[in-house]
């Protein structure tokens, strides 16, 4: 009984369990690639995107028109609460697909929190209409053509759901359950999940890839990471991801705990809220900034294992542009921009820490506690602010902050995931613009960016959007981190991703 | 009896309103808007809002609105939780049969251990096992519950790996919560590994049980022993013994049972000790109960979630003590004589 299952220690609750509706990691990892599947994958191996549920698509000439062949007899869940009559068809995407993408669609208004990869990245203006051909055959039409669209679509956001479920919630007049009540076509089934505790799913027997090889999966819920190595030292978890920086050169040493890392093109990042003023002068963001000494924030709070960032894009991305001068520590220049911008007497302000541990900010309170005793350094005074996760998020999204640390993990291997989601004008109407900066000028060039397929071309425009970035510096990157997992030495068959969440269909417990 | 009766359950009456009338009053207390402060709901529907406007009675005066909030306490209408808007009521109902699991089973294991401690400290007055007994005792009251805590994870659980340390069971044996507490909830189950199942739960008891289960088995074997020793001075032990009864039939009918008149009386406010103390060793041993949520809850000021946990943890407290109350003077005739006294 014990042998088949998994236990996973989760550092937080889950929002819901349907990725379309957000974007934060710890319930990425917890539904995305376990629940449901898309419609094609990106491999890091072929560093290819492959097909997944899409045995294979063409792209017209103007790529504005992209035609997907369904992969034939795909299952879907069989749960208490629906049991499938058909295998997946392609009114199931266009069901998934416009859900987001229609207003008018009876699933649209369901969700809280709007659709905010979708609309950050501007993909629900993007599409024009999907058009199902027959049962496995449809083709998407774009308004304009896309270089980042196949990349979106391999991201962990553009998840296949039921139509036939759909069908039936709305016959029973319960459509909330479409996001607390999944069905999807994952590896995993979901059977119950009370608040704080555990999260329980089970095997899909007849999953398109072989079933998983492991029966069962319970994920505990243990918000203290501290708390999280102690259950991993005495088996009272099985995995245990993002270990503690602290901890990481102990766990490696350890012969009875095992250790992975993959590359997880991240970025910590501290935002502010350049809504609000003081911080919508760009002298006092450059002052905040100068004011912080970032290098003894990598020696405290990643005990080294990270790589001090000075751009949002990651180092590992083709189109990364370092600028040293922009982030430098400089208390002397910090005091006289701020007085320049009239408080020679600095103010007082708050930062948001993030309350759950992440590759890219494995300690968020800590670090603020750092910047906290420098910016008291310039004379402004900080308050940190903390709540439970899911408070955390809805209240960042309603711009009650006036500076955050938080951070983003790569959905794909596109530049553009780590611009347009997190620094366009329409990311600040769906949330995911921490900054809450609007830039038209910024807009311009990674729209331009994407509209090309020549690297050459995208790589000048993500150029100059990058320095657009280090003058107006809406943000102030900290970091670009390692992704961590540590299981205890009977777990066979795990393997890291560096993009999108936890994977578990080959992981199991071998011999004790 | 029947007076005494009547007088403590008027004053149970009394107490239990004068609490929902501070819970009630919290709702004014604390910041923002009494009425979402109450029930949780927030919305930016104004129709809605009048609707629950209406039905808490905030569209009259105070009183309508405490009665309104009397009744929907009574119908299990305990409001929504600010943070993620379930019912207060269900997460009550689940919690509550977890943290007393916690504090019935470590309040025996208290009197199991601190009971005979007290006695046999009191029959050695002065000599080695006393002195033992008491250092013991004395060292053991003075340790902090969370260090305590800390310091048997440490010692059991990580460096020996005796002992899980955290939650009521290995979640892989996916006993479902029916009751909240599982050892009812593994009793009622239909399990194929049942008795591993068990063996499972204990090993997760034993430890917060352990840690619990000391203050008050500490603080019971003083008050045990003081008793005992005064007890033992009366003249109808001297006339027992003159009677010529052995020692153990002097100790077990004479001695024992008048020491535990005076011992019941203090059970209740170790009783409250042992409450707060649940809380804190909720949160260190992840236990699904009510302190654990109560202490996020005032962290994320959910304020219907705080003032469904106090006035649960409250009048729990207030109950065992009119309870332990009642049973001391039926048990104990002399007590109700000095009662109509006094009376």
């Amino acid at each position: 009984m014990l042998s088949e299952g998994l236990l996973y220690c989760a550092e937080g609750n889950p929002e819901s369990f349907n990725p379309q509706l957000v974007t934060s990691g710890t319930t990425l990892d917890m539904t995305a690639n376990l629940l449901y599947d898309r419609l094609i994958e990106y491999s890091d191996e072929a560093k290819e995107y492959v097909p997944a549920l899409a045995e294979s698509w063409q792209i017209n000439e103007d790529g504005t028109e992209y035609s997907f062949t369904l992969r034939e007899g795909v299952e879907f869940h069989q749960t208490r609460y629906f049991t499938p009559t058909r295998p997946l068809t392609a009114t199931d995407v266009q069901f998934s697909f416009e859900r987001w993408l229609n207003t008018d669609h009876p699933f649209h208004l369901i969700s809280m929190t709007g659709y905010p990869f979708f609309s950050a990245v501007g993909l629900d203006r993007l599409i024009q209409r999907i058009e199902v051909k027959d049962d496995h055959n449809f083709t998407i039409h774009l308004h304009e053509p896309d270089s980042s669209f196949i990349a979106n679509l391999a991201t962990d956001f553009a998840v296949i759901l039921s139509a036939e479920y759909g069908e039936q919630l709305i016959a029973e007049d319960n459509r909330v359950a479409l996001d607390n009540l999944p069905v999807g076509t994952g590896p995993f089934k979901f059977q119950h999940f009370r608040k704080d505790v555990s999260l329980s799913y089970r095997r899909h027997p007849d999953y398109w890839q072989g079933a998983a090889k492991s029966e069962r999966v319970v994920f505990r819920i243990i918000p203290s990471d501290h708390k999280r190595i102690l259950m991993l030292l005495t088996k009272d978890c099985d995995i245990v991801p993002y270990p503690p920086a602290r901890d990481l050169d102990n766990l490696d040493a350890r012969d009875d705990i095992n250790l992975y890392s993959t590359v997880s093109p991240n970025t910590a990042f501290w935002a502010f809220n350049t809504q609000k003023p003081p911080f919508d002068d760009v002298r006092v963001r450059q002052a905040l900034i100068h004011a912080i000494d970032r290098e003894s924030i990598v020696k405290a709070v990643y005990f080294g294992h990270a790589a001090l960032a000075q751009s949002i894009l990651p180092n590992t991305s083709w189109a990364h542009f370092s600028d040293e001068e922009a982030y430098t520590y400089d208390p002397v220049a910090a005091r006289e921009l701020l007085a320049d911008a009239g408080y020679p007497n600095g103010f007082s302000m708050n930062i948001w820490a993030l309350p759950v541990q992440r590759a890219y900010n494995p300690n968020a309170r800590k670090m603020a506690e750092l910047m906290q005793s420098d910016l008291a350094n310039i004379g402004v005074q900080v308050n940190i602010v903390s709540y439970e996760w899911s408070t955390f998020r809805r209240r960042l999204a309603d711009g009650d902050h006036d500076s955050v640390l938080i951070g983003w993990s790569g959905d794909n291997p596109d530049p553009d995931n780590f611009f347009r989601p997190l620094l366009s004008c329409a990311a600040v109407q769906s949330g995911s613009n921490r900054a809450r900066w609007c830039e038209p000028r910024f807009d311009r060039l990674v729209m331009s960016a994407i509209r090309t397929a020549d690297r050459d071309e995208r790589l000048a425009f993500y150029r100059e959007a990058q320095e657009l970035l280090n003058n107006q510096v809406p943000l102030m990157p900290i970091v670009h981190s390692m992704r961590y997992k540590a299981t205890q030495p009977y777990i066979e068959g795990m393997h890291l991703e560096p993009y999108g969440g936890t994977r578990l269909l080959n992981t199991h417990k071998g011999q004790p | 009896m029947t007076r005494y009766l009547l007088r403590q359950l008027s004053l149970l009456l009394v107490t239990l309103f004068l609490l929902t009338v501070l819970s009630f009053s919290l709702g004014y207390w604390f910041p923002g808007d009494a009425l979402v402060n109450l029930s949780g709901v927030q919305t930016l529907d104004s129709a809605l809002y009048q609707q629950v406007a209406s039905s808490r009675g905030f569209d009259s005066n105070i009183l309508v609105q405490y009665f309104r909030y009397l009744s929907h306490l009574l119908q299990g209408d305990w409001g929504v939780s600010l943070q993620d808007g379930t019912p207060v009521w269900n997460e009550v109902k689940a919690r509550f049969p977890a943290t007393m699991e916690l504090a019935v089973l470590a309040s025996i294991l208290a009197l199991m251990l601190g009971i005979p401690m007290g006695i046999i400290s009191a029959l050695n007055l002065g000599r080695w096992p006393d002195r033992f007994l008491m250092g013991l005792s004395l060292s053991a009251y003075s340790i902090p519950v969370f260090w305590l805590a800390q310091l048997f994870i440490l010692v059991f659980a990580v460096n020996l790996q005796w002992f899980p340390i955290a939650g009521q069971i290995n979640p892989l044996y996916n006993i479902e919560p029916v009751t909240g507490s599982i050892v009812l909830d593994l009793a009622r189950a239909d399990h194929p590994a049942k008795s591993a199942a068990l063996v499972d739960v204990l090993r997760h008891l034993l430890l917060p049980l352990l840690v619990l289960a000391v203050m008050p088995a500490t603080l019971l074997a003083r008050l045990t022993r003081a008793a005992m020793h005064d007890v033992l001075r009366r003249n109808y032990i001297k006339s027992a013994r003159a009677k010529g009864l052995t020692a153990s039939q002097v100790i077990f009918k004479h001695a024992v049972p008048n020491t535990m008149q005076s011992v019941t009386r203090d059970l209740g406010v170790i009783f409250s000790f042992l409450i707060t103390n649940t809380m804190i060793t909720e949160v260190i041993f992840s236990w699904p109960g009510l302190g654990s949520w109560l202490i996020r809850s005032i962290y994320e000021r959910d304020y219907p979630v705080m003032q469904a946990g106090l006035l649960t943890l409250a009048a729990l407290i207030l109950l065992v003590n009119v309870l332990l109350n009642l049973l001391h003077a039926w048990r104990y005739p002399q007590i109700r004589q000095e009662l109509y006294a006094n009376a």
